[in-house]
């Protein structure tokens, strides 16, 4: 059955400038309701890294209208569910709920759009959390050496830095900061509206319009840092710390997620570490026991295991493979076999049966999550934020169009041995093999 | 998805004489299928201190059959986009699957290929056990997963709970191949199998499916599964930390064990619960040690289900300097939990959370697959959705705090944590 994502979708724009994306699915008495704004820590200035993600958890401390407390309330107290993220290139928000409580969640996002109060002493407690989920993540070694190889993987364009923040810059950022970053980047023109669901969109327009549509739009002072294209240089970045296995990881550039050669990276991806999925709610995934370097790496134990990740980003970003080594292992020795592998790819084309097989995995990838209405609502502003909606609507018909010669043509342009950065982490408790 | 709530009328519920069992439900609107189940046996099947031996003979299934090797079974099921995952819980065996519908009798007929032929071999054991012990190795640097394992072994003494499935860097390193392939036939068989499948096939479909596949398995030498031994919970409290090199973190868990599943108790300290640590930005604590104190992103509580024994325990991160002042935090919340009970406007909020939750939970294949499966575990009727409404309703507040006397004895609270030493 072809998933025709297209179906049922209404789209509009508000005077203020806002989008408003509405998908009717009517399988389920539930609405999910996402707001994307454009702005993540691609657009944050040196010093002031991890304000974009502090934003967002201030949006939960309340409102002239709502308290924090008022916010939870409203969420859980009818059974739904709610989060947000912060990414490099966007923050969203979004509340999973019984359709009828749409109207509640939607007077929620256009107050919190200009009303949050940012209250110093609520920021002064959100600091301290967040340097906690900070501290959290650098428990693991894996953390360190990523967060270590993605600063070598850029000159000056903020997608070096760490979407969290430094720790120096999130013990500096005053409320002032964080507020002026708020009335800066939550205007209706940086923002889209995403509705999948239960519901009638001429209703939900109309009720869009009554809520949103009186908030103004001032123009956003934003900062547009200048692409990196390509990695002009290679690098080798070694760490060594307590733990008794070794990791390595390895970034290539990999280009805009709107650049025609994303689709061919792509099939790269899914033959050399196992397709990713693009949902973000865990609706499936595959086993990756097949792709080149699981192959090449865990079934000839140079690696315990080993995968991948391809980001879909506005400007062009990384390509990382990430592999586990055991405590006798060698990580240099893992790195050759994984050169291998990608001379392999880059010195010849693949048969048509192996992108064949790539369609069909991202095509059983996409049935699992398209059950999910609030995968649905995900994906409508996830694609419109670096690209446009038909960036997802069309996934599989233009992964079906890339040819044998446009992937070696795009492995030889991005996987080069001189354009990479290599990580290593070398446990000190662990022996090293030959 | 359809609207309607699964029940006895929509469930297809089936037992063959091999001993499995399937429950069925369409939704018929998807083009995928979710699968999931378990079988016997678990850890609490490994003989005397062979920790491990029930969860490294579960991780060689899926390494190769007598007719296919590694690749081969692998790209049978990736080449089509499906998945099929297997591992050993303590009482259990669970295996998990999703596929394009038009794919389920492969994925089906591969997952009884592995269960009643994997070949064991030398290569492939060799191969699952460096990946168990790196797994371990890696494990033992986890500050939540040591917490946790101090927790299990304070709390559970001499019980086979104590123990990680996975078991441990010496167990495992002395277990032999011949050691796997004799459990293996003395414990995978079909009885006690239970199947529970959601997606875009017929209820009826399922079933010839099943029939021509897990349906016709059969071990004569299958043992009877283990019993339980009894657990008898800590006299007095008890206090453990790991102390771990380099973590900027310490994880903290702090419990004590919680009612049996299928109890009356159990429904009443669900809600509790909620109150406690769940409900909103992590209920009570969240409220506490989040949000006014400031001191952890990540601090919740939660009840254990099981058919055994398990536990009602608090966890939460928090920077090393400031373990101490969250126990003494979390332990006045407790105190409080015990003291005033929960007030009408909690209850009310977390009743209709509860309710509200119920369609949202029916939201994927995957949801209801899980919700069949634990019909069937815990003996629920196939009405309990239905039914599941008027037992929240019912609950009263004078049961919580009951309930929160008898459960959170503080005089026996197990705290376990792990990250930097403790001066």
């Amino acid at each position: 059955m072809p998933i025709n994502l297209n179906h049922n979708l209404h789209q509009f724009q508000l005077e203020n400038g806002l989008r408003v994306m509405l998908k009717e699915i009517h399988t389920a008495p539930v609405t999910s309701t996402w707001i994307w704004y454009g702005i993540g820590s691609r657009n944050e200035l040196p010093g002031k890294t991890g304000l974009s993600h502090w934003v967002e958890h201030m949006q939960f401390k309340g409102t002239r209208k709502y308290t924090g407390e008022d916010i939870d309330n409203l969420v859980s107290r009818v059974g739904g569910y709610a989060n947000a993220f912060t990414s490099s290139d966007w923050t969203t928000y979004f509340e999973t709920m019984p359709s009828a409580h749409l109207h509640a969640t939607l007077e929620l996002e256009a107050d919190r759009m200009v009303n949050s109060l940012f209250d110093p002493e609520e920021v002064e407690t959100e600091r301290t959390v967040i340097l906690s989920e900070r501290e959290g993540s650098e428990n693991y070694p894996e953390f360190r050496l990523d967060e270590t190889v993605q600063l070598h993987s850029f000159q000056s364009h903020p997608y070096r830095n760490e979407v969290l923040g430094s720790k120096e810059d999130l013990i500096g950022i005053t409320r002032d900061d964080l507020y002026q970053h708020y009335r800066n980047y939550y205007q209706p023109a940086n923002a889209i509206l995403c509705i999948a669901g239960d519901i009638s969109p001429q209703a939900v327009l109309e009720e869009v319009e009554n809520l949103f549509g009186g908030i103004q739009s001032v123009p956003v002072n934003r900062s547009i840092p200048t692409p990196e294209k390509t990695l002009n240089h290679s690098d080798l970045v070694e760490m060594e710390g307590p733990g008794e296995a070794h990791y390595l990881e390895i970034a290539w550039r990999c280009p805009a997620a709107s650049d025609p050669d994303f689709f061919a990276y792509t099939i790269i991806e899914s033959l050399l570490s196992g397709p990713s999925s693009l949902n973000m709610f865990g609706s499936g995934s595959i086993n990756n026991r097949t792709s080149r370097l699981y192959q090449a790496l865990v079934e000839e134990d140079y690696a315990a295991s080993v995968f991948g990740e391809l980001s879909a980003n506005i400007d062009p970003g990384v390509y990382k493979v990430f592999a586990t080594i055991q405590p006798d292992g060698n990580p240099g020795a893992a790195l050759k076999v994984i050169d291998e592998q990608i001379h392999q790819i880059t010195s010849r084309e693949l048969s048509i049966r192996e992108i064949e097989r790539a369609i069909k995995q991202a095509r059983a990838l996409f049935a699992y999550s398209s059950e999910n209405i609030t995968n649905q609502g995900f994906w409508m502003g996830y694609a419109s934020s670096f690209a446009d909606y038909q960036w997802v609507a069309e996934y599989l018909t233009r992964l079906s169009s890339v040819t044998p010669s446009q992937v070696l043509k795009t492995a030889q342009k991005y996987l080069r041995e001189d354009q990479r950065v290599v990580g290593v982490y070398r446990a000190s408790n662990a022996q090293e093999g030959s | 998805m359809n609207n309607s709530m699964p029940d006895s009328r929509t469930i297809l519920r089936e037992t063959w004489n091999n001993g499995t069992t399937l429950l069925a439900y369409p939704n018929l609107t998807s083009p995928a299928v979710y699968f999931t189940g378990y079988m016997q046996p678990g850890s609490i099947a490994d003989p005397g201190e062979m920790h491990g031996l029930a969860s490294f003979t579960t991780d060689m299934l899926m390494t190769g059959t007598r007719h296919l090797n590694f690749q081969q079974l692998h790209d049978k099921i990736e080449s089509i986009g499906a998945s099929l995952s297997l591992s050993t819980g303590h009482l259990s065996t669970t295996f998990f699957g999703q596929c394009l519908r038009e794919d389920l009798e492969t994925i089906w007929s591969l997952l009884v290929e592995v269960i009643q032929e994997p070949a064991f071999t030398e290569k492939q054991f060799k191969r699952v056990r460096n990946q168990i012990l790196t797994g371990i190795a890696i494990q033992n640097q986890d500050t939540a997963e040591m917490a946790s394992q101090a927790f299990n072994h304070a709390l559970y003494g001499s019980h086979p709970y104590a123990h990680p499935e996975v078991g441990y860097a010496q167990t495992v390193s002395a277990i032999q191949l011949e050691q796997l392939e004799s459990f293996h036939a003395n414990h995978y068989g079909p009885n006690g199998l239970v199947m529970a499948v959601c997606g875009g096939i017929e209820p009826d479909v399922a079933r010839e499916i099943f029939s021509r596949t897990l349906g016709t398995w059969q071990n004569n030498t299958q043992s009877p599964p283990e019993t339980l031994p009894p657990f008898t919970p800590p006299a007095s409290s008890i206090r453990s930390h790991v102390a771990l090199e380099g973590k900027n973190q310490s994880d903290l868990i702090m419990g004590v064990p919680a009612p049996k599943t299928v109890s009356r108790d159990y429904q009443v300290c669900s809600i509790g619960n909620s109150i406690l640590g769940q409900y909103g930005m992590m209920g009570r604590i969240g409220k506490v040690v989040r949000e006014k104190a400031g001191l952890a992103y990540e601090v919740s509580s939660h009840l254990g289900a099981g058919i055994g024994p398990t536990a009602w325990t608090i966890v939460a991160g928090v920077n090393p300097d400031n373990l101490e002042k969250a126990i003494a935090l979390l332990k006045q919340e407790l105190v409080r939990f015990r003291s005033e009970g929960v007030t009408e406007q909690e209850l009310q909020d977390v009743k209709t959370q509860a309710m509200g939750r119920l369609p949202l939970s029916l939201e994927t294949n995957a949801g209801i697959a899980s919700i069949l499966v634990s019909i069937e575990r815990y003996g629920y009727s196939l009405d309990h959705l239905r039914q599941l409404p008027a037992i929240i309703e019912s609950i009263t507040a004078e049961e919580i705090l009951d309930s929160a006397q008898r459960y959170w004895d503080l005089e026996k609270l197990v705290i376990a944590s792990a990250g930097k030493a403790l001066e």
